[in-house]
């Protein structure tokens, strides 16, 4: 068993560009997470939850500093390779609007699947199981505009889960549920976590959410203000 | 999940804008079979016209007569000729004529004109225009050594009714004057005064004593095939039957009758620069509603991408999209323009109120009622162009689409 963090930051900076202007939206911030954790990113808005989550996820390349993913830096890999890593290793929760309008439930969170070519039946076989894991069996064949935001977010994590990623990297997936929803949706990943050992990245400014998290990152203006483990 | 699917319930899911798009390249398919359809149909006869005036779909003379059509040009062995060209597939008839200039004249009147020699017993109407349109009287007969067919209007300038005398004078092969007395057995009317004022048919046999022809010789075997479009390769054929006799060329009606051609070919590049024109407004609306689409879906595109879609997939899949819209289109196409084409083609338009009975163009009589004519090649050649017209226009669009970053389309607020 090698101990390689999954995720490390060495000294990410995210600098944007704004007209004349430079935005430092991400400074010096480093940061490990280890496989099988369940953490937050916690910070006010602006403070640059969703660029960390962006530049580990590969959507995004820092202006300074490292990113590595299971050993790999980023910054060494063409954007077909990313394209891969993002397909094959890390899977995604966004805040809304998560699912493609045209297909159904267990077509999108087939989705990912279907992009690494594993045949049909097997794909429906996985995709079925992971739906009813998620609550959401019943509802497969419907379309998006059929689901709640709530049932939205549940396919939206099936999909993330389904490939077996390294990690799951949510930005603030409870956002837009009514607290109920948001209370179930966490119940689930926390479980998928206690379970499954599923590693799962998440931001955050919802109070009840942090109140669930094992390790609690704290931002402000893009730094680590505070890097907080609960037993 | 496969793309194809994906791509069509895409463009479903605004129904409305792409039944509208589908709409305006089922119209460009309507445009395109009208202006093709109805030029194919006016080519066809006018081509056919043409060649029931005289030479034929092809016409075997010697090799000189083309550019200096003096009478001592001619084919020694033209029955022989004639039986050959009998013998190839797609050859419907052939004529063995004497053509040439003569001065025709009745009482103290004369006029120039050209002559057609023909044989009565093998003529007919349906490859000769002037024994279609007889008005008076009919062809001489074969035993009739002296008859002779002229057109209405000369016989109006020479005062010719039928029974009358027509003496014409022509040169002979070596170069003399000569001259026969004809009597006229019938009257024609083609309809263009240009030709019923000049055009004379009298005997083959007359023709050759007069000309002091060998037997066998003629000016041309006018040949008629089943299908105009296969003049070039018929004539390959036929000039390699001949390859060994410099005395014999074969012409295709594109080169015995440039003008013709000419004003064909001129009609088809401005028909074919109308379709293309046409054609590019309508792939400029079909750009237009894709690249609307395009740009409706970035978040959409940006989230298949973060999952690990590869820009060439996301191009495919907008391309797929254009793709199914241009079959969409064709289909649409096919069902508005199949009524219209059957009318068309069954029945018509008469523009002889607009346009006169006797319309004449390039030198041949133009049918004044309008139906259409699809050949399969230009059927084929509008369906091909359609759905290219519709994928180009996809191109940008796709491209688009594929150069989507996921990051800066994932950015919330
Ligand atoms: N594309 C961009 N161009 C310029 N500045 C940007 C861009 N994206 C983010 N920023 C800036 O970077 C900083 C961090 O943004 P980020 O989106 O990471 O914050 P966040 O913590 O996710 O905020 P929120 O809670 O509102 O989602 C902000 O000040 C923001 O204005
Ligand atoms: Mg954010």
């Amino acid at each position: 068993m090698n101990n390689t963090p999954l995720v490390q930051l060495e000294n990410v900076s995210r600098i944007y560009q704004q007209g004349k202007v430079q935005v430092a939206a991400v400074t010096e911030f480093s940061l490990d997470v280890q496989a099988g954790e369940f953490s937050v990113l916690c910070g006010p808005s602006g403070s640059g939850k969703t660029t960390i989550l962006n530049l580990i996820g590969a959507l995004d390349e820092p202006s300074l500093g490292r990113v590595r993913l299971e050993g790999r830096d980023l910054a060494e890999l063409g954007r077909s390779d990313l394209a891969r890593l993002r397909r094959d290793r890390i899977g995604f929760v966004f805040q809304s609007y998560n699912l493609n309008p045209v297909l159904t439930a267990c077509e999108n969170a087939e989705f990912v699947l279907a992009l690494q070519n594993i045949p049909k039946a097997q794909r429906r076989q996985r995709v079925m199981a992971v739906l009813a894991e998620v609550g959401m069996a019943e509802l497969a064949q419907r379309r998006p505009d059929e689901l709640s935001g709530g049932q939205q977010q549940r396919v939206a994590i099936a999909r993330a889960i389904v490939s077996h990623p390294a990690i799951v990297l949510a930005d603030e997936p409870t956002a837009n549920v009514d607290s109920a929803t948001a209370d179930a949706i966490l119940d689930l990943m926390v479980r998928l976590n206690q379970e499954q050992g599923i590693t799962f990245l998440f931001s955050t400014h919802d109070q009840r959410v942090m109140d669930r998290a094992r390790r609690l990152i704290h931002l402000r203006d893009g730094r680590l203000e505070h890097d907080e483990v609960r037993g | 999940m496969q793309l194809t699917t994906m791509a069509w319930r895409t463009l479903m899911r605004n129904k409305r804008r792409s039944v509208i798009t589908a709409f305006s390249v089922a119209f460009g398919v309507l445009l395109s079979v009208t202006f093709t359809a109805s030029s194919d149909y006016a080519y066809t006869n006018m081509i056919n016209t043409s060649a029931v005036m005289g030479l034929g779909h092809l016409s075997v003379e010697h090799p000189d007569y083309q550019d200096t059509p003096t009478l001592d040009k001619r084919l020694l062995d033209a029955e022989a000729v004639q039986q050959r060209a009998l013998q190839t597939p797609g050859v419907t008839a052939a004529q063995v004529r004497i053509m040439g200039q003569a001065m025709f004249a009745s009482g103290a009147k004369s006029v120039g004109g050209a002559f057609i020699a023909i044989d009565p017993g093998q003529e007919t109407p349906a490859h000769n225009i002037f024994l279609r349109t007889l008005v008076e009287g009919q062809c001489f007969s074969a035993d009739e050594e002296h008859g002779v067919v002229v057109g209405a209007k000369m016989a109006e300038k020479l005062n010719l009714r039928l029974g009358k005398k027509l003496i014409f004078t022509m040169t002979d092969k070596d170069g003399e004057l000569v001259s026969e007395l004809g009597r006229v057995s019938g009257i024609f009317k083609t309809g263009d005064d240009s030709v019923d004022g000049a055009v004379v048919l009298f005997p083959l046999a007359l023709a050759r004593k007069g000309l002091g022809y060998e037997p066998n010789a003629a000016s041309l075997v006018a040949i008629f095939l089943s299908d105009h479009r296969a003049a070039k390769t018929i004539k390959g054929k036929l000039a390699g039957l001949w390859a060994q006799r410099p005395d014999i060329g074969v012409l295709t009606w594109q080169e015995s009758q440039p003008d013709l051609a000419g004003l064909i070919a001129v009609d088809r590049l401005f028909n074919y620069l109308l379709q293309f024109l046409v054609g590019l407004v309508i792939a400029a609306g079909i750009m237009n509603t894709l690249l609307m689409s395009v740009m409706e879906r970035q978040w959409e595109f940006g989230i298949m991408m973060a999952l690990g879609m590869m820009p060439g997939q996301v191009v495919r899949l907008v391309l797929l999209e254009s793709c199914w819209l241009g079959l969409l289109g064709l289909a649409l196409g096919v069902i508005i323009t199949t009524p219209w084409f059957l009318y068309m083609a069954r029945i018509g338009i008469d523009f002889s109120g607009q346009i006169g009975k006797d319309y004449s163009a390039g030198g041949v009589l133009v049918d004044p009622v309008m139906k259409f004519r699809l050949y399969r090649e230009s059927a084929m050649c509008i369906a091909a162009a359609v759905f290219s017209l519709t994928m180009v226009a996809g191109i940008f669009p796709a491209f688009k689409a594929g150069r989507t970053t996921p990051v800066e389309n994932l950015k919330q607020g």
